[in-house]
């Protein structure tokens, strides 16, 4: 038996010449920025504008590191992503799978017009929340405070969405035996759902972590403090007045210092992303 | 999107059972089943229902940080519709959508098919391709905004080196948006292309190979077989797109401030200047609901020729 996809373009010689050729261009094209990112990163001063640029640096250093971290409150920032982010993720968690399993597996009056409540707010520009959630969350002082960057981004419909499609796939048979045997409800759902979904909770914890640590407008209104302000907040200010004199080396570590968490995650649970995207089309 | 269509098999399911139980377990389960919900109603209502029919309510109201709350009627929205920059905002923000719908539609599904192939080294560029994903925006600006810069960027670099003239792209008015566009296709083309990646992993084998051997060709097999089977993809892919490019504002804010000349001033750095710059919140709130209106709008028009074709 052949290959399945024999038959696609990759057959002639030609066709997948021109392929790889593609492939080549594209890798260059996506690669190269990050690369320079990187390799910028570990110049020293006196290389970062040589002309023509070069890609392997002469003398590497992590000067541009010390510095930024010297600097600015880097620390802060990251643990201010890291706490929110984590917060934010256990928090989407808990109530979005509570929420999926009724809507998946129960029937009951009004089931049909919350989904379609829920789902359709995968069409609103969020945007359009952010003055009256500032406004709300000032009038009890709550602004600048970890709690307005976790708990309102903790109503996301993606989670709710994901979950219910895992949670209908269960069969109906291990749910009325586990009922039968007195586990209840939630027994079910603590014992027997969630351990079965599991790959699903963790598509939902990763596309929820990124989203949280990559956030940026709200929590560049919820936040005027370093206390509070998280590092995409942080980095922004970077390159406004204060930035301007920055040198790019700097900027540089700053760059790849924020992706690090985010793509060492991505690579080691890159399925993961693949399948949340697949299902729904969401943008962390 | 495989499940959705399994739905209404479950529902079926669930129904039955319902009946067989009859009304005292039906209301249990219906307890049970708000009890479940309940969390996630209550964040929900507070944190996405109420706001969203408060911004409504607030763009009808001069509304100060100081000072009660009073109910103005349409004037706010007047006041933005003769403000020349939210005119300004609009243009841009349209012109925005311009450069990017058509571009990360065709090259998501392009690099989609390119990485479909059966050939050595996909998974690698497929990886490549989807690492901007994981980048935050005030990186991607960071970064792109050194790339793009006249002097020492490396774009510029590249095209001089093909014979090409140098372009001032963040300081140039007239390639601020451009630069905007190319970085934000850059960030997240990754995203379309993973959709259509799994509508053509759907798509059977059988099909092509029938066609084949009916002597259809390459591109034959494309246009009667690919596309077709890609309409729900594209429609969802298209609407993604296009309401994303209306919600544009970090890049801009990050690589341009809304600048040069206020060319790259987008709605959603409208309604942040006027909100959280000057205290506005009434005609900030009218802002917000006119980009809802307009994806709305957008989404709709889509729908129906989608239907169309």
């Amino acid at each position: 038996m052949q290959d399945r996809r024999s038959n696609r373009a990759g057959k002639s010689l030609g066709g997948r010449t021109l392929a790889y050729l593609l492939m080549v261009v594209v890798t260059a094209l996506w690669g190269a920025p990050i690369l320079w990112m990187l390799v910028t990163s570990v110049k020293p001063e006196s290389e970062i504008y040589a002309y023509p640029p070069a890609w392997i640096p002469d003398h590497p250093t992590l000067e541009a590191y010390a510095a930024l971290f010297q600097r600015f409150p880097m620390l802060t920032w990251f643990r201010n992503s890291a706490v929110v982010g984590i917060l934010t993720t256990l928090l989407t968690l808990a109530v979005d799978a509570l929420a999926a399993y009724p809507l998946a597996r129960m029937q009951f009056p009004g089931r049909r017009i919350i989904m379609g409540v829920i789902f359709a707010t995968f069409l609103l520009p969020y945007e359009l929340l952010f003055v009256p959630l500032f406004l709300g969350l000032n009038s009890y002082g709550l602004v600048d405070s970890i709690f307005s960057l976790t708990v309102p981004a903790s109503a996301n419909a993606f989670g709710v969405f994901l979950l219910t499609q895992f949670f209908q796939a269960v069969p109906r048979e291990l749910e009325d035996a586990a009922i039968m045997d007195g586990c209840g409800r939630f027994g079910f759902f603590w014992r027997i759902l969630l351990p079965l979904t599991k790959p699903g909770l963790a598509t939902v914890a990763i596309f929820t972590f990124v989203a949280s640590w990559n956030n940026f407008f709200w929590p560049l209104i919820a936040t005027n403090s370093d206390e509070t302000r998280t590092l995409p907040v942080g980095l922004a200010t970077l390159v406004g007045g204060a930035g301007m004199s920055m040198k790019q080396s700097v900027l540089m570590a700053s760059a790849v210092v924020a992706t690090l968490p985010t793509a060492l995650f991505f690579l080691a649970l890159q399925r993961h992303f693949v399948r949340g995207i697949a299902a729904t089309g969401i943008k962390g | 999107m495989t499940s959705l269509a399994s739905q209404p098999a479950g529902r079926s399911r669930a129904r039955r059972a319902s009946a067989q139980e009859g009304g005292a377990v039906r209301s249990g389960m219906t307890l049970a089943a708000y009890l479940f919900l309940s969390p996630y109603l209550a964040l929900f209502i507070a944190f996405m229902l109420l706001p969203t029919l408060a911004a409504v309510g607030i763009s009808f109201m001069r509304w100060d940080i100081l000072g009660a709350p009073e109910f103005i009627g349409l004037d706010n929205y007047r006041q933005i519709f003769g403000d020349p920059l939210f005119l300004t905002a609009i243009k841009n923000t349209f012109y925005f959508v311009f450069l990017t719908a058509i571009p990360m539609v065709v090259l998501g599904l392009a690099l989609a098919i390119l990485l479909d192939q059966k050939l050595k080294g996909t998974a690698f560029v497929r990886t490549v391709v989807f690492l901007p994903y994981v980048v935050m925006v005030s990186t991607v600006g960071i970064l792109w905004g050194w790339l793009f810069d006249k002097g020492t960027g490396l774009v510029n670099y590249y095209l001089t080196t093909i014979g090409l003239e140098p372009v001032a792209w963040l300081k140039d008015p007239h390639w601020s948006m451009p630069a905007l566009a190319i970085t934000t296709i850059w960030w997240t083309v990754n995203t379309n292309m993973i959709i259509f990646l799994a509508a053509l992993q759907d798509i059977s084998e059988e099909l092509h190979d029938a066609a084949t051997l009916d002597g259809a060709g390459p591109w034959q097999r494309f246009v009667y077989i690919t596309l077709p089977l890609l309409r729900p993809a594209m429609a969802l892919v298209t609407a993604l797109t296009i309401i994303n490019g209306w919600r544009v504002f970090g890049q801009a804010y990050v690589m341009t401030q809304g600048g040069p000349e206020a060319s790259t001033f987008v709605i959603v750095q409208y309604i942040y200047l006027t909100a959280f710059q000057n205290f506005e919140m009434g005609p900030a709130a009218a802002a917000g609901v006119v980009l809802l209106l307009i994806t709305l709008i957008f989404s709709l028009a889509q729908m129906k020729l989608m239907k169309a074709i």
